[in-house]
């Protein structure tokens, strides 16, 4: 996402104004981000509704914490990501009624708000890994980790989901998904 | 479990901020954070790490009534009598009725403590409702069901009954607040029918600041705090009326 990297010192900016109450600098701050972080909101909860529900309560929260907002810690985007991304997982494990709703959804029931594009999570973790130059280390980490990595990240499925939609035992998704992270991390860092 | 230990917290972190705990170990682990700096930090050092993943997912318009939600939900146009009829003005409509005797009620005491002035002077004279906060929560059937409210800066919440609960031999009704990130935590206790108030940890103000909703469960005692609440059976918006 490019255009965030650009933008970054404006939204710095904004976050700062927003820090004071500026209502014109809030408005700002969301047509700059909503869309960008509705994506990711909408991957992980599947559906419209919910997911604007995310988005409204990320942005509250950004609303109120703006002042304890920290510039040398994190980027505006990184910041604004992890709330939605918290909001949205903390929904999607919320409750038994939307989890049978989830795995219908996964059975071909209710259609989920969201293209097919949704299907290929490893290739969204591809692309990140291109543009964050640590292709060639992702690429070294095994193809089931890696696939229980982007199934997990970008889709929000519990170890069970993944299981099932893999076809493999809970137990080796597990060991995979730990060992996953742990690679991943250290391409991660290699790039920092 | 020994939370001292750097490598245990690292990877609770990473499994909370990759999404892989279940709703449970989330709101255990969130609670953790707030207790617990390392926590905090451990779980920013991943956010760091495995928020560039994100960059890559394409974004998506969201609606314009999103935006409006959020522009009302931070106290840009709630109240403006010019705003269109919304969901949210439809719901209020009811509530300022019932609110306004319990809510000013309570409110002046604190507002103007050297003179007990009736409402309706005070309304004229500042156009409006004291700053509190209020609360209506509804059944399954959507019947309005609790009134609660209190001042802003005040710790007394006011609660009024609209319809009775039925509630078994030995149990309460316990107020929950839901705030927008963390665990639900407890209010204090509510009458099965009629009218009561009860003193709450802290300030309104402090406490329901973030909370967006509020609901009741029926629990075998008055719950503890960073207890986790039985199903609800009631639950509502809450509302800052300023």
């Amino acid at each position: 996402m490019p255009a965030a990297n650009i933008a970054s010192p404006d939204l710095q900016q904004l976050l700062a104004r927003v820090a004071l109450g500026d209502r014109v600098a809030f408005r700002q701050l969301y047509d700059a981000t909503a869309p960008s972080l509705f994506g990711v909101a909408l991957r992980i909860v599947r559906q419209r509704d919910r997911a604007e529900e995310v988005l409204q309560d990320a942005f509250i929260n950004a609303w109120n914490r703006a002042a304890g907002y920290q510039a040398a810690l994190s980027q505006p985007m990184t910041w604004l990501t992890a709330i939605v991304r918290n909001r949205a997982l903390d929904e999607l494990r919320s409750g038994a009624r939307h989890r049978t709703e989830f795995l219908e959804d996964r059975e071909g029931g209710a259609a989920p708000d969201i293209e097919d594009e949704r299907a290929d999570p490893l290739g969204l973790l591809e692309q990140a890994a291109d543009a964050l130059a640590i292709r060639d280390c992702l690429d070294a980490i095994d193809g089931s980790q890696r696939q229980c990595l982007a199934l997990v990240y970008y889709h929000g499925l519990s170890h069970s989901e993944v299981a099932g939609h893999i076809g493999s035992p809970i137990g080796s998704v597990k060991v995979w998904l730990r060992r996953g992270l742990d690679k991943l991390k250290r391409c991660l860092e290699r790039m920092a | 479990m020994n939370y001292d230990r750097p490598e245990l917290l690292d990877r609770l972190a990473a499994e909370y901020v990759f999404g892989t705990m279940s709703a449970r170990v989330r709101r255990r682990f969130q609670a953790i954070q707030r207790a617990l700096p390392a926590a905090q930090h451990a779980v920013q050092a991943w956010e760091q790490r495995l928020t560039p993943l994100a960059r890559s997912v394409p974004p998506v318009q969201p609606s314009t009534a999103a935006w409006d939600a959020i522009d009302r939900r931070t106290g840009g146009r709630a109240l403006r009598p010019v705003a269109p009829a919304s969901t949210w003005l439809a719901w209020l409509k009811p509530v300022l009725g019932v609110a306004f005797g319990a809510v000013a009620t309570l409110g002046l005491v604190r507002l103007y403590p050297t003179a007990v002035v009736p409402v309706d002077v005070i309304v004229q004279q500042r156009g409006t409702l004291p700053e509190s906060y209020v609360g209506l929560l509804t059944d399954a059937a959507n019947n309005p069901v609790v009134l609660a409210s209190s001042t802003r800066h005040g710790r007394t919440l006011s609660i009024k009954m609209l319809r009775k609960v039925e509630v078994p031999a030995g149990k309460v009704l316990q107020l929950w607040a839901l705030p927008v990130e963390g665990a639900a935590f407890p209010l204090g206790v509510v009458p099965s029918e009629g009218k009561g108030s009860f003193q709450m940890a802290d300030t309104s103000e402090k406490l329901l600041f973030s909370v967006p909703r509020l609901a009741v469960s029926i629990e075998d005692a008055a719950a503890r705090p960073g207890g986790t609440p039985a199903p609800f059976l009631l639950t509502g918006n809450c509302v800052k009326l300023w």
